[in-house]
Formats: structure tokens, C-alpha cells, sequence
């Protein structure tokens, strides 16, 4: 076992884990972030993203003592029912969850792209979401709900 | 070079089980004096939504909002079976059990607001925005939650139903071909445009318009949501996904190898809704679920034609097989 010490959602945990353990099972198992899904376990379908110091990452292909001393967000740090994030209302506005599994690694994915591009072309919000696979939503509604999104985030 | 094409393609498609196999929904409804109302159906909701359609036609027929109305799906220690989640069948199928059972729980219900109103039937009673009273008469009336604590209270009645629904099929007969194997049907036409790479062989889909005759769109977010996710079910299985077979073994089993399209590889869709009603649907509806991919195939491949001159006859339309049958045309062959 090794110590590992990192910040979930803005709080510090200190905690012992196995040196293999991947950040997704840490997160799930450990601490109960069991908003990160687990697809296909191999960094393709996106659904186990998560935002480590900025950025997304698939939780499944980091280790968790590749976190020791940084910050990630869940989608239980995004927002809640009470207080959603811009992008998880314009989700429910638009429609653009259908079966859900995919959906926190969605929300994450636009997160992180209109923190750092408030105003983002469509070619650039499809980049950016095209590592996170869904099989319900042919897309069309969750694009369009970044987009609202990002007029909201923009003020436009 | 880069070469553009458009095709078309229609569709129409046998929802439900079929060929006479017992299709049977069930739904349990009661209505509580609290102005809430709950529906139990075994229909699982695996995001197509609709848990989202029998809390609004309970709604609907009841004059509350839909987010008044509890939906227990999909348990089976409480929920009767309504069938698979399969076949484009829950929102006509079940549907159409959620509101027979409702409809029997609300006659009882107008029988006892009849009394209450002196209205002489209760077909006079109707329910409005959480009130329920006699048509026209905005005097006789109240909210419905007083009225079902009254009829609850003070005289012992309970609105409480049960129904079942079965889609109306026959076997075909083997001898002459006669037979209604499927009810109801589904339509839906679809038009592509594609741009296809001479060089590469990539094809790349510009855009799709869907039309499909849904009956009635009980939710339009939903139907649309559908159409597209069908879409781009299709372009996959026009474009991309092949399970590779050795010897019985899947060689792809994995999205590296298996791949499935991307947030980059959907066109633009426009989709249209169609509404002939469905007359023994739910307010008309049928199902809109698998036909929504199946158009999109033919459409992609003929555009590809149109575009190129080559018509692919295995699927998926790879880039090596376009490729092949361009060179094919070039030698002076047919192209098929």
C-alpha cells in the first residue's frame, strides 16, 4: 500500500492504496464518487472522465498515484439538482440525456472546454466532446446543449 | 478528388412482437388525494423515455402536470409485466395499458364527481390544472385532491384500476401468405448527402433529413432525440461497425477496433415528424424507435452511388471497399 493524498471536488483526502489501483477505482470504491462511470475500462468511450488540474483525463487509464497532490472534479463537484452547472440545465433544456451513463463524462468534457473557450466554434465543441462515445443521442441534442451552454457562459 | 451525392431511402417496419405472439401490457393506476397520481408497469425505461410518456398521458388524462404523476417501472415485486423494452413497442403497447387503467380509475371517479356535482353524467366532468368539475361550470368545482380525500374520507371509495392491453396480430398462414403478422406499422423516409474522398475512399455524411410517421409525438424532445440517435446508428452501420469474425471469435470485441461514430462522424439532422394518427394508438401515437436507423443505411449507400458511380453491396461501406469498386469501375467493370 501507498499514501496518496489528493483533492476531490475542493476537499483533501488522505488515504492508502494499492500502488496498481487505477484513479477511476479510487474514486468509485474508496471515496464513493460513483458519478464516474466505468465503460469500457480501455480510454476509448470517455465515460470515467474526470477534470485532473484542468483537464480531462479517463480515470480507467490513470493510475491513482499519478493524482498524488492534484486536483480533480467529478460531476459531484459540477453541480447539483438544487444548484446545476450551465451545462447540466442546458442538458435537461435541451434533451440531450437519454440512457445517462455517458452523460457526467459528457458534462465534464464540456466543462472543461468552456472553462478555458467560453466561445467556442461547433467545430471546436465537436472536438472536444468526440471522446466521449454515446449510443442513445446521435449527439445532435447534447451538441446543441453545449452550445446553449456556452451562450449562457459567454453572455452571448 | 471530392464528390457529392445525395440518396434517398424509405422505410416501413412492423412494430411489436408479432405473428400472433401474445403482446400483452399491463399498467395499475391509482389516483391519490393528495392531487398526485401513481401508474406500476413493468416497462423499463432504458433512456428512450418512456417512463417520461405514461406519466404524461396520465397526466393528460387527469389535468395534472406530469410531474405530479409517479411512475414504478420495471420492479418486479410490485410492477406488473408490460414485456420487453424491445420491438418499438412500449409507448403504443404499454401506453395504451396506462391509459386504459387510468381511464377506468377516472370514470369512477366522474361517477362520483357526478353525484357530488349533481351532474347528470360523468361524462359532463371534467379535469382541469388540478381541478376537477362539471364542464363549463367553472362554479361546480374543485381541486382534485379535496374531492378524492372527500370520496377517500368520508365515503370509502378508492380510484384504483387495473388493465391490460394486447397488440391485435395473427400468424401468417404458411399456405396463401394472408395474415396481419404485425400492427401497427411504422414509416419513414430518409434523404443523405455524402461527400466521398476518390483518393481515400472516406465518405463523409453532410447531412440527413428524417421524416417518420410516428402516429402522434406524445413527446416531441423525445421523438426527435430517437430519430437521431437512429441516424447515427445508421452512418455506423453504413460506414464503420464490423464484427470480425475467426472461427467464431469476435476479433474486435473492444471500441479500438469496433468502431462506433463519434460526436465528429454525425452529420446535421434534420428530422421531420410525421403525424398520421395511429387509431389504436395512444391520442394516435406508434413507435418510433428502430425505424428511426434503418432508412439511414440505403440512403447513405445511394448517395454514395450517386456520388461516385460505385454501389457497395456489403456493409459496412469501408474505405478499402469503395476504393476496390472505383478501381473496379475503372478497368471497365460494372462497379457492383
Amino acid at each position: 500500500m501507498v499514501e496518496l493524498e489528493l483533492t476531490v471536488n475542493e476537499k483533501t483526502y488522505k488515504l492508502e492504496i494499492e500502488p496498481d489501483e487505477r484513479l477511476i477505482d479510487v474514486l468509485r470504491r474508496r471515496l464513493g464518487f460513483t458519478g464516474t462511470k466505468e465503460g469500457c475500462g480501455e480510454g476509448e468511450c470517455g465515460a470515467c472522465t474526470v477534470i485532473l488540474d484542468g483537464r480531462t483525463v479517463n480515470s480507467c487509464l490513470v493510475l491513482g498515484v499519478q493524482a498524488h497532490g492534484r486536483k480533480i472534479i467529478t460531476i459531484e463537484g459540477v453541480g447539483d439538482r438544487r444548484r446545476p452547472h450551465p451545462v447540466q440545465r442546458a442538458f435537461v433544456e435541451e434533451g440531450a440525456v437519454q440512457c445517462g451513463y455517458c452523460t457526467p463524462g459528457m458534462v465534464l468534457s464540456a466543462k472543461a472546454l468552456l472553462d478555458k473557450n467560453s466561445d467556442p466554434s461547433p467545430q471546436e465543441i465537436g472536438v472536444a466532446m468526440s471522446g466521449n462515445l454515446c449510443r442513445c443521442t446521435g449527439y445532435d441534442k447534447i451538441l446543441r446543449a453545449v452550445q446553449r451552454a456556452a451562450r449562457e457562459v459567454s453572455g452571448k | 478528388m471530392k464528390k457529392r451525392g445525395t440518396g434517398l431511402s424509405c422505410t416501413w417496419y412492423g412494430t411489436g412482437y408479432g405473428n400472433g405472439f401474445p403482446d400483452v401490457s399491463s399498467a395499475f393506476v391509482e389516483i391519490h388525494d393528495d392531487g398526485t397520481a401513481t401508474v406500476l408497469t413493468g416497462a423499463v425505461d432504458v433512456g428512450q423515455g418512456s417512463s417520461t410518456v405514461f406519466a404524461q398521458i396520465m397526466a393528460e388524462e387527469l389535468g395534472l402536470n406530469p410531474e405530479d404523476i409517479l411512475v414504478c417501472s420495471g420492479d418486479t415485486d410490485v410492477t406488473p409485466d408490460s414485456g420487453t423494452t424491445a420491438a418499438t413497442r412500449q409507448t403504443y403497447n404499454t401506453g395504451n395499458a396506462v391509459l386504459k387503467a387510468v381511464r377506468q380509475a377516472k370514470l369512477r371517479l366522474q361517477e362520483f364527481a357526478a353525484r357530488k356535482f349533481s351532474c347528470p353524467s360523468p361524462e359532463g366532468i371534467e379535469f382541469k390544472e388540478g381541478m376537477i368539475g362539471v364542464r363549463g361550470d367553472p362554479s361546480r368545482s374543485m381541486p382534485l385532491s379535496e374531492l378524492v380525500w372527500e370520496a377517500r374520507l368520508l365515503h370509502g371509495e378508492r380510484f384504483i384500476s387495473a388493465a391490460s392491453f394486447t397488440a391485435q396480430t395473427t400468424p401468417v398462414s404458411l399456405e396463401n401468405g394472408q395474415g396481419a403478422p404485425y400492427w401497427p406499422y411504422a414509416f419513414g423516409c430518409q434523404a443523405a448527402e455524402v461527400e466521398v474522398d476518390t483518393e481515400t475512399g472516406t465518405v463523409r455524411v453532410l447531412k440527413i433529413v428524417a421524416a417518420h410517421d410516428l402516429g402522434r409525438a406524445v413527446n416531441l424532445t423525445q421523438a426527435e432525440g430517437q430519430i437521431a440517435g437512429g441516424v447515427a446508428q445508421g452512418v455506423g452501420y453504413a460506414l464503420l461497425e464490423e464484427v470480425e469474425l475467426t472461427e467464431g471469435r469476435i476479433k474486435n470485441p473492444a471500441f479500438a477496433k469496433y468502431l462506433i461514430p463519434t460526436a465528429l462522424d454525425v452529420p446535421e439532422i434534420e428530422s421531420m415528424i410525421v403525424e398520421e394518427p395511429e387509431d389504436t394508438g395512444p391520442y394516435g401515437a406508434k413507435g418510433l424507435g428502430e425505424p428511426a436507423m434503418l432508412p439511414t443505411v440505403a440512403a447513405i449507400i445511394n448517395a454514395i452511388d450517386a456520388a461516385v458511380g460505385v454501389r457497395i453491396t456489403a456493409l459496412p461501406a469501408t474505405p478499402e471497399k469503395i476504393l476496390a469498386a472505383l478501381a473496379e469501375k475503372e478497368r471497365g467493370g460494372s462497379g457492383d
